[in-house]
């Protein structure tokens, strides 16, 4: 079966946020949500300071703490979409625990509901599907939290589902750079200038994702969380430091 | 026997009246604002979460929790000499958990979605799911052990079982309440398998605060006023068990603090250092809001004086709501995985629509505990004292 996971070399990363901005538009995030951002740390001060830092989508766990904390099932792990986490919208109460239980931060709530709410569709009336933005998009799929985020409930990365979903099936790797599967690739990984993104099967000994984790010693963040990404990443600066309180000055 | 209840007079409507005014008009305020903004309108992020209204609800919760545990005292455990406040403190355990799920439910994305969602899908390895499991059987068996004592079935079969099963229901709530925080081990600040414990002693705290406060303001603050057994229990016994709670409760906050300030792990100890005891208002809620009323319910001569009774009775009403709004927040604090994004410590106050919700909350348990004092005999026992042997040692 497949288990869609993601590598990110850290050795190539450089923090320019394409990702960040690709899925913005791909998934047509709320504004001051980020289901993908590069976050920075910085260590030790002048003139031995040192500056990391990491990208960072949901993990996909394979043992979600966000799944089992949610009381209206809305929260699931599908095994039949490689072991992506997803949020239906139908379902989400707006309640928020999965996003306390998260240890990665990695889930957003919005309720901003403007006092005088037009509905587009009466605006610009049109037959059939409306595709573009700011309504629907053509893959909107409110049970997979694929779409406009509603107002109430949680939203997430959902590994772009509606590509990943399209892939020609066993397919072990997806590659921008292989015209067969380059449309099928997460927006973040196809964006990625430096290719530090990598996007595959972790079920099947072949595929690209696992020899990288294999031999390059790919590492999982926060992993005494026993929540188990299905998100690797290899090179040096793979670790989260500690909470360190900003100094007095 | 009531004639002291000055609740039951003009007072009591009046009392009420106000009370649900003041109510309709914080939740009018705050109802405002969703519709107008939704929650944004809250000051909650997503990297805070849950905010004031989350506190308002656990301190609502627990305090109804609480008040189940102390009518149980005289109900289950035969402390004959708690009788006098068994049905008041039945009365307002279950108005004030009503109170505090009103507020809870203006805190929810969908509330009405709830209504159905939970039932269907059947989540049982979520906490948050047996916590509505076991408040709607709290609210149900205390309805019905009032209904109970409505009808002057104090003794019967039925009625010492539903006591139980109410009292076991209470328990149950609390502890998996108590759970849904201390399960969570990305949260560390709340990680914590005695919490359960910790939420029973202070939950009795917060209950002993209401039942104490609302017991005198039926009587006008005036002891004389009082049926003479209900005298004798605030001169006896009341005290005492106060201080024994307050103390648990000081103790228990005492080795939290200790072991938390001792830790390497800054996602707790920079918890306690630099958000609770960095804040005056919880040093004030900690030093005014509970140590010092243990204190003085330490010392012989106050711990039975009447104003002392009521001052101490607010003053734990503030600490411990203080309490757990530092106990919520401060487990959202410290940045999860943010970096340079959130350099210090995540900053929240709460926002007015916020506190619309709290006074809203509060102002409806007033309500509600007027016209309940107004129409009900909450000041009603069993005619006859205990017969001998069913009395346990107090
Ligand atoms: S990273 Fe967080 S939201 Fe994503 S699957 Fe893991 S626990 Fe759930
Ligand atoms: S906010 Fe929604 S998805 Fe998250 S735990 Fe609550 S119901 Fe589940």
């Amino acid at each position: 079966m497949t288990k869609w996971g993601m590598v990110i070399d850290l050795d190539k990363c450089t923090g320019c946020q394409a990702c960040t901005t690709a899925c913005a538009m791909e998934n047509n995030t709320l504004p001051g949500e980020n289901w993908q951002d590069v976050l920075y740390y910085s260590e030790g001060s002048y003139p031995t300071a040192k500056l990391t830092w990491l990208p960072r989508p949901c993990m996909q766990c394979e043992n979600p703490s966000c799944v089992a904390v949610c009381p209206t099932r809305a929260t699931y792990k599908d095994m039949d979409a490689g072991g992506i986490v997803f949020v239906d919208w139908n379902k989400c109460i707006g309640c928020k625990y999965c996003m306390i239980a998260c240890p990665y931060g990695v889930r957003f709530y919005a309720d901003e509901k403007p006092v005088v709410e037009p509905d587009v569709r009466d605006v610009f009336p049109g037959t059939g599907q409306l595709h573009a933005p700011p309504y629907q998009g053509p893959h909107d799929d409110a049970v997979r939290g694929i779409g406009i985020q509603p107002k109430g409930v949680v939203s997430k990365c959902t590994f772009c589902y509606h590509k990943v979903s399209q892939a020609p099936a066993g397919v072990a790797d997806l590659d921008e750079d292989n015209p067969e599967t380059k449309e099928f690739t997460p927006a973040c990984v196809r964006t990625c200038p430096p290719k530090a993104r990598y996007f595959g099967d972790l079920d099947n000994p072949e595929s690209e994702v696992n020899r990288l984790i294999a031999d390059q010693r790919g590492v999982r963040l926060k992993d005494h969380t026993g929540n188990r990404p299905q998100v690797y990443y290899l090179g040096s600066g793979a670790d989260v430091p500690a909470y360190q309180p900003p100094k007095k000055s | 026997m009531n004639k002291g209840n000055i609740l039951q007079g003009p007072m009591g409507l009046g009392l009420a009246v106000v009370s649900a005014i003041v109510a309709l008009a914080a939740f009018g305020y705050a109802f405002m604002d969703l519709s107008a903004v939704g929650h944004r309108s809250f000051n909650t992020s997503s990297q805070i979460p849950w905010g004031q209204p989350i506190a308002t609800y656990l301190y609502f919760a627990l305090a109804s929790s609480g008040l189940g545990m102390i009518a149980a005292l005289s109900l289950v455990f035969g402390f004959k000499q708690f009788l006098p406040i068994a049905k008041r403190a039945i009365f307002l355990s279950f108005v004030i958990l009503i109170s505090g799920m009103a507020v809870l439910a203006m805190e929810l994305g969908h509330v009405f979605r709830m209504l159905w969602v939970i039932p269907l899908n059947m989540q049982i390895e979520s906490a948050m799911f047996w916590m509505g499991v076991f408040y709607v059987a709290d609210l149900i068996f205390l309805l019905w052990k009032f209904q109970k004592m409505e009808g002057r079935e104090w003794d019967s079969k039925t009625s010492k079982q539903i006591g139980i099963a109410s009292f076991l229901a209470v328990l149950l709530a609390s502890g998996n309440l108590a759970l849904i925080f201390g399960m969570m081990s990305m949260r560390p600040f709340w990680f914590d398998g005695l919490m359960p414990i910790y939420f029973y002693l202070t939950a009795v705290a917060s209950g002993l605060a209401a039942v104490v406060f609302f017991t005198y303001l039926a009587y006008g603050f005036n002891r004389d006023a009082m049926p003479e057994r209900t005298r004798a229990m605030f001169e006896g016994p009341m005290g005492k068990l106060f201080a024994a709670v307050l103390g648990g409760t000081v103790l228990f906050i005492a080795v939290r603090a200790v072991t938390g300030l001792y830790t390497n792990n800054p996602e707790i100890s920079v918890v306690w250092r630099d958000f609770l005891f960095a804040s005056p208002v919880y040093q004030a809620s900690l030093w005014l809001g509970i140590v010092a009323p243990f204190v003085i319910m330490l010392v012989k001569g106050l711990r039975s004086n009447p104003s002392m009774q009521v001052l101490v009775s607010m003053a734990v009403f503030a600490g411990l709501f203080a309490e757990r709004y530092f106990f919520v927040v401060g487990g959202q604090v410290v940045p999860l995985f943010r970096g340079t994004w959130e350099w210090g410590l995540i900053q929240y106050t709460p926002s007015l629509t916020e506190w619309a919700l709290t006074i809203m909350g509060s102002a409806m348990l007033f309500a509600l505990y007027a016209a309940g004092e107004r129409f009900l005999n909450l000041s009603d026992m069993p005619a006859e004292p205990a017969p001998e042997g069913a009395t346990a040692a107090a």
